[in-house]
């Protein structure tokens, strides 16, 4: 029976309240900053069979919408009313739990015996024990160095808290006052779950209830299938790169390939690199998940926000992500910085769809979130304060249509920054410079947004700068339909200065007293032909100071006048037909990646990689990893020591290069096919 | 009737349609009220109309108004179109995309096509002087004479009419930003300058730079425009003193409100909820949602104490304001907004409005959208022969064409199946506003049943029941003339003005009371300026009175929590006393306190409030037993008989049930069926569940 469309719109706002209520619930009781500040938390109510029918649209984390519960709630058997159950295992819930820090708490909503739904949050909690405090860290490489390890169980029996649970909880992670706070926060919001659903039951009766969780569920699947259908059929392949994996120096590809047949949409991740002996590992389980699709739904979203927030949305969508690669890791693979690894997926699934069709996607952002961290010491007592200077991103990318936002960058954790008061009053350093980073966005017919360049001057002896979900600092975030790339992200000691030093990535550094360390984060991809770009919209860029004269004439081919900033004409249309018929038929289409990823495919080239990758599966997880590697230093002997040398130096001499890796591949071959054949006998 | 010797003050409210007045007889305390058509290019024609229609009406001498007290949005207007002065900004070194970065979040987390905001200063108008000052108010960066010469040139090239100056941790001490103001002042003449930290000097440099720019961007026009006020209103022969409403509830002189026009911005809406503080205290119900319903948008919020809720962090279009403002949530829905069928065949409430012009189908404007009103009318709920006290004749058959039009798309039949979807769309709209009201009460913690809704404005009386219905409030109350509410505030307002420091200061547990006397030194250094400021507000100007809140925290912790000192204890208050009212809310709102821990202290905000003697809202008569008529109110599908009974005949202790249709000039009630409504003293009629009803 199909519900009465009044009452469907009616639900959906009650439900909508119930979810955003638990999330108010959860916030304004919650005690850690990563939930009151950073709103790193949710809250969803999902269907009898684990699928979330409703999210709210304002508050916490907005990309866990395409979870499902299901498998989490399998694994725990006997089932009453006011039992809760709480998991943060990635594996034993088949992708629910992200990495470990995440609690999941689910309570199974009862009515006269039946689950009529679930209510579910989640939380970012500070700590959950493993090598280093917070829990995270590029180079774990299992879940063992991650922290503890919470299967599917009962955290609440029938209202009863589960204490044998809580002890060892506890013992096992550094702040457990705090993270139990949380908790107590998570359980009020269930519990407000639980009493508005009995309520809206009372009111409209249980089959009602039942109904409209379907009914809106089939609407938003009718309304996303429309936005899907924008795409035009086809198949289309897009692969982007991680600059490494922290352990190692090898780059880390992530393919996607987009086949859309009326509106139904199938990714395919197959061809993607195999699992990392570092912490990048996406836990999908190989199904649809929101890591995958997340960027599915922004576009849908992006054309119809009129679509509600549920599972619905992801209905035409099927993926493959295969076992053992980096989008569908075999336990215990790490995973705790899974998200570095989710930005470049996304970006591999906005290729796809460029592909199909350039208007449709926006060229990627900056593509990196970089919390900068400052350590000061207190010269006698030791004392040490650590304290996150600034959230730092890059710009966004350049669309049809529209420049990219400079500056900020909304697709991935869309945080606030810091005051740069509210620094000084904790930090001895002073921040010189918070601005945009002039000529860093991508250059296009409509521009990327510019990146930030951010300098701190150093005030004691003894301190320390770490920035963790450091990118693009070798590929940098690329241009479309002509566009060209943004400026790559750079870390530099007394830039301007004798003593100016690169440091390219850093992991931690010492700077002395009175150093200026300066990040500079990347800029957004352009989009369309910058030689088309409208001459007014070049010279406001540059009167506003955010692309240089050199650079309006070097990237667009526009001559302005240093003192009035006004183009000139004459010369504009003389430079831009001199460099149009340079660069000849083919410029101004197409991607622009930067020579270092050119260098790097002119080797590995997506066939070579395809094959590698399909190899390499067929490996001992064990091995896979090290045979990898041993593979891309034979093939490229100075990328084991590259320290920061641009790829396209290091590789030299192409040919020469793509002859040992065909040596290796042979190799490689030899070895899985003389295993088959072990096998075999 | 009225002697010669009476005295009237006069509140007005300068609305997008309407300019409403109210006229309160000193002594007496007697109402009047009055709609004013307003003149949007020069409001202050309206303004001298509507006084100038009381003066002639009463026959009344310009001498016997001692006191206007009026709200405007001029201000909030222009910040919102972006129409203000050239502005320029002055930044320190490092700082000049304080404006562009903003804060970093943007407005959508899922949608790649929501633009950013546009920045109030173009970045071409904002300049760099190597200025700053470090946290603990010393000077880091001091510019030479000739930099700060070479920066005024620059300014009076670019020919910008007001300049705003902000430099890191001005708020520790300004006196840096007010030297190069001087410098500038004096080699730009005509020129306004304006210094971040003498509007508002508190930590966070990119919220602090807002209102000063702010500030500057309107001052020149709301100059302006007071001027032109103060001269329309001497042309009537008037030489009473005028104030201006505040974001806080308050009023301001109007020689402050010229140079801080950033206080005002706000204040229409704030007028509304402080009446309806007062109409709620006289009807001893202290709990109360307001809720303000007009044309274009609802507005809620929430009072626990009898006294409006506060916040310092509220939103004017794109931008942050990090003063204490009332706390006011827009909710959407309003009088015009339209109700359309999606491609789905889904029933949908807003967010478009048809707005006043063309408006609602009914308003036979030309407007062809069904609104919120239009179902009101094919309801029944509003007669269209009164509407406006038979002002504005409304086109029935146009709003039920309208709806017809809706009607089909979702496929119902049958000759009422205007009313069907009028039903239909007023239970979206309703559903939609209950989701609201409820979040409210959930950030706040409370429960619904404790709270009673005070509708206002426009729509306000005739929604309120349904409303509260939805949202399981215990009651209604509506207020004598809904309709001048906010006008009705700004004559029951105080004067009020709010002062800040930001002083990171920490005391209790291990770090005894130091910290303590350092802030007690702060709060003197406030209280001399703000005893200073309300002794030059004018003779009306009576007994004052200090609000004292502090923002603190645990050490260990990001999450601030704000506390008011109570007034009683604030002289004798020690470090101990403070830290204990901390330990006492933290453990009320988490559960938990750390006694034996250190406390940080960030934001001093002291408020000094001005008593200008508005008295006691009036008793009303009791009733006149007047005949009371019917019409049909389509209700759940049937048409029921409701009674009609005029406002102005309820007395005293009126009481009648549902369904019943209250008619008064500025609006109408409508009473559920099941539901009693009562008039108490002053005239507020509350409405409540008749028990036997209740589900």
């Amino acid at each position: 029976m199909k519900l009465d469309p009044i009452l469907q719109e009616i639900f959906l706002h009650k439900f909508t309240a119930i979810t955003e209520e638990m999330a108010i619930t959860l916030q304004r009781s919650a005690r850690t900053t990563y939930v009151k500040e950073a709103g790193d938390f949710g809250t969803a109510l999902a269907t009898p069979d684990g699928h979330f029918f409703c999210y709210p649209a304002v508050m916490g984390v907005s990309g866990f919408l395409d979870s499902d519960i299901g498998p989490t709630v399998a694994r725990v058997p006997d089932l009453a009313p006011g039992d809760v159950i709480i998991t943060n295992h990635p594996y034993e819930s088949e992708g629910l739990a992200t990495h470990m820090p995440d609690l999941h708490l689910i309570r199974p909503i009862f009515h006269e015996g039946r689950i009529i739904a679930h209510a579910w949050d989640f939380i970012h909690s500070a700590d959950i024990g493993g090598a280093v405090p917070s829990s995270i860290s590029p180079r774990f490489r299992d879940l063992f160095e991650e922290g503890l390890q919470i299967p599917p169980m009962k955290i609440v029996r029938a209202g009863e808290s589960n204490e044998d649970f809580l002890r060892i909880y506890r013992a096992n992670c550094r702040t457990p006052d705090v993270n139990l706070g949380d908790i107590k926060a998570m359980l009020a919001a269930l519990r407000v779950a639980d009493r508005r659903i009995l309520e809206l039951v009372d009111l409209y009766g249980v089959e009602t209830f039942l109904e409209a969780q379907q009914a809106l569920v089939d609407y938003a699947a009718e309304k996303a299938l429309a936005v899907q259908r924008t795409i035009p059929d086809g198949t289309y392949a897009f692969w982007d790169f991680l600059d490494d994996d922290y352990n190692s120096p090898i780059p880390v590809r992530v393919r996607c390939e987009l086949t859309v047949s009326d509106g139904h949409v199938h990714l395919d991740f197959a061809g993607s690199d195999p699992q990392v002996a570092a912490a990048y590992n996406i836990p999908t389980a190989g199904k649809r998940h929101p890591w995958l699709t997340l960027k599915m739904m922004h576009f849908i979203f992006s054309n119809d926000c009129s679509i509600p927030l549920n599972h619905g949305v992801f209905r035409h969508m099927t993926v493959n992500a295969p076992r053992g690669s980096i989008l569908n890791p075999e336990p215990p693979a790490a995973v705790g910085i899974r998200s570095a690894t989710a930005i470049r997926v996304n970006e591999a699934l906005m290729g796809a769809i460029a592909a199909a069709r350039p208007e449709l996607i926006p060229a990627p952002s900056g593509g990196i979130m970089i919390p900068l961290v400052l350590v000061e010491q207190d010269e006698t007592s030791g004392e040490r304060t650590v304290l996150v200077l600034q959230s730092l991103v890059g710009g966004t990318g350049a669309r049809h249509g529209a420049d990219g936002v400079d500056g900020r960058d909304s697709s991935l954790a869309n945080q606030r920054n810091t005051p740069i008061e509210k620094t000084e009053e904790e930090a001895e350093a002073v921040i010189v410079e918070y601005a945009l980073r002039t000529d860093s966005g991508g250059p296009g017919r409509w521009r990327g947004g510019t990146g930030v360049i951010f300098s701190v001057r150093i005030a004691k002896p003894g301190s320390a700068i770490l920035g963790r979900g450091m990118e693009r600092f070798v590929f940098p975030p690329w241009g479309m339909n002509g566009g060209q790339p943004g400026k790559k992200a750079r870390v530099v000691v007394n830039p301007g200065t004798e003593n100016e030093v690169d440091l390219g990535k850093i992991d931690i550094y010492h700077p002395k007293v009175g150093d200026i360390v300066t990040i500079l984060t990347p800029g957004g991809g352009g989009h369309g032909d910058p030689l088309t770009r409208n001459l007014s919209a070049v010279e406001d860029d540059v009167r506003l100071g955010y692309v240089s004269i050199e650079a309006a004439e070097r990237d667009y081919g526009v001559i302005i006048c240093s003192q009035t900033f006004d183009v000139d004409r004459d010369a504009t249309d003389a430079l831009r037909a001199r460099l149009r018929a340079e660069r000849g038929n083919r410029g101004g289409t197409g991607f622009s990646f930067g020579p270092e990823r050119s260098a790097w495919e002119s080797v590995f080239g997506d066939d070579a990689m395809t094959e590698l990758n399909a190899l390499l599966m067929k490996l001992g997880t064990s091995v896979r990893s090290d045979r990898r590697a041993q593979l891309f230093y034979r093939v490229v002997p100075k990328l084991a020591s590259r320290k920061g040398t641009p790829l396209d130096t290091l590789i030299d001499d192409p040919a020469a290069t793509r002859l040992r890796l065909e040596e290796e591949l042979a190799d490689l071959r030899k070895q899985i096919d003389e295993k088959g054949e072990e096998a075999l006998t | 009737m009225t002697s010669a010797d009476a005295r009237y003050r006069i509140g007005i409210d300068v609305g997008g349609t309407f300019t409403d007045f109210v006229f309160a007889e000193v002594d007496t305390g007697e109402l009047s009220f009055h709609k004013q058509p307003s003149v949007p290019n020069d409001p202050s024609v309206a303004v001298e109309r509507g006084i100038a229609y009381f003066l002639d009406s009463r026959n009344l001498l310009p001498e016997q108004v001692e006191l206007i007290c009026h709200g405007t949005t001029i201000g909030l207007n222009a910040i919102i179109q972006r129409r203000g002065a050239r502005t320029a900004l002055v930044v320190s070194k490092g700082n000049r995309d304080i404006l562009e970065i903003a804060r970093l979040r943007m407005p959508s987390s899922y949608d790649f096509t929501e633009p950013r905001e546009t920045p109030l200063i173009p970045r071409n108008l904002v300049h760099e002087l190597d200025a700053r000052m470090t946290s603990r108010g010393e000077i880091l960066a001091e510019p030479t004479e000739a930099d700060i010469e070479a920066l005024a040139d620059k300014l009076q090239a670019s020919g910008v009419e007001a300049v705003a100056i902000n430099f890191l941790n001005a708020y520790s001490d300004s006196s840096l930003e007010v030297r190069v103001g001087d410098a500038f002042r004096a080699r730009l003449p005509g020129v306004l300058i304006v210094e971040s930290g003498v509007i508002w000097p508190e930590a966070r440099e990119y919220e602090r730079c807002l209102l000063v720019a702010l500030n500057a961007f309107i001052r020149p026009m709301m100059t302006k425009y007071f001027d032109r006020l103060t001269e329309r209103v001497s042309g009537l022969g008037i030489a009473c003193p005028i104030y201006i409403t505040a974001n806080n509830g308050g009023t301001l002189s109007l020689d402050t409100a010229k140079s801080r026009p950033i206080d005002t911005i706000l204040s229409g809406p704030a007028s509304g909820v402080v009446a309806s503080t007062r109409v709620a205290r006289a009807a001893e119900t202290c709990r109360v949602v307001t809720f303000d319903m007009g044309g274009t948008s609802a507005d809620i919020s929430l009072s626990h104490t009898g006294e409006p809720d506060f916040t310092a962090s509220t939103f004017v279009g794109d931008f942050p304001i990090m003063m204490p403002v009332v706390n006011i949530l827009a909710i959407g829905a309003g009088g015009g907004s339209v109700i359309w069928v999606d491609a789905q065949g889904v029933l949908k409430v807003g967010p478009l409005s048809a707005g006043a012009d063309p408006g609602p189908a009914c308003y036979g404007r030309g407007g062809t959208d069904a609104t919120v009103t239009d179902c009101y009318v094919v309801l029944g709920i509003i007669d269209p022969t009164t509407f406006l006290d038979g002002r504005m004749t409304l086109d029935k058959s146009a709003a039920r064409g309208a709806l017809e039009f809706i009607a089909e798309q979702l496929g119902f039949e049958g000759p009422d199946r205007a009313a069907i979807a009028a039903e239909a769309a007023l239970r979206v709209a309703t559903a939609k506003m209950g989701t609201e009201i409820v979040k409210l009460l959930a950030h706040a913690g409370a429960d619904m049943r404790d709270y009673s809704l005070l509708g206002y404005g426009g729509a306000g009386a005739t929604h309120s029941c349904m409303l509260a219905d939805e949202a399981q409030l215990s009651s209604v109350l509506v207020p004598m003339a809904p309709g001048t509410f906010c006008a009705l505030g700004a004559i029951l307002s105080d004067v009020r003005r709010d002062y800040v420091r930001t002083a990171r200061q920490t005391f209790g547990g291990s770090a005894g009371s130091a910290g303590w006397d350092a802030i007690g030194a702060s709060l003197a250094e406030m209280e001399n300026e703000a005893r200073q400021w309300i002794s030059e507000e004018g003779e009306l100007v009576g007994a004052h009175r200090f609000e004292v809140t502090f923002r603190l925290r645990y050490p260990s912790q990001a999450y601030e929590l704000e506390i008011r000192i109570p007034e009683a204890r604030r002289a004798s208050m020690t470090a101990e006393d403070a830290a204990d009212l901390f330990h006492a809310e933290h453990e009320k709102l988490y559960g938990f306190a750390e006694r034996d821990s250190k406390l940080v202290t960030s934001t001093l905000r002291l408020a000094v409030i001005g008593s200008v003697g508005s008295g006691d809202l009036p008793d009303i008569a009791a009733g006149r037993a007047a005949p009371q008529t019917t019409r049909l109110v389509r209700w759940r599908g049937v048409d029921v008989e409701a009674r009609v009974l005029r406002r102005s005949d309820l007395g005293r202790g009126a009481s009648f049930e549902g369904p019943a249709i209250i008619e008064q000039p500025d609006t109408t009630t409508f009473v559920l069926p099941g539901w009693r409504a009562v008039a108490d003293r002053i005239g507020t009629l509350r409405l409540t569940r008749i028990p036997q009803y209740e589900a």
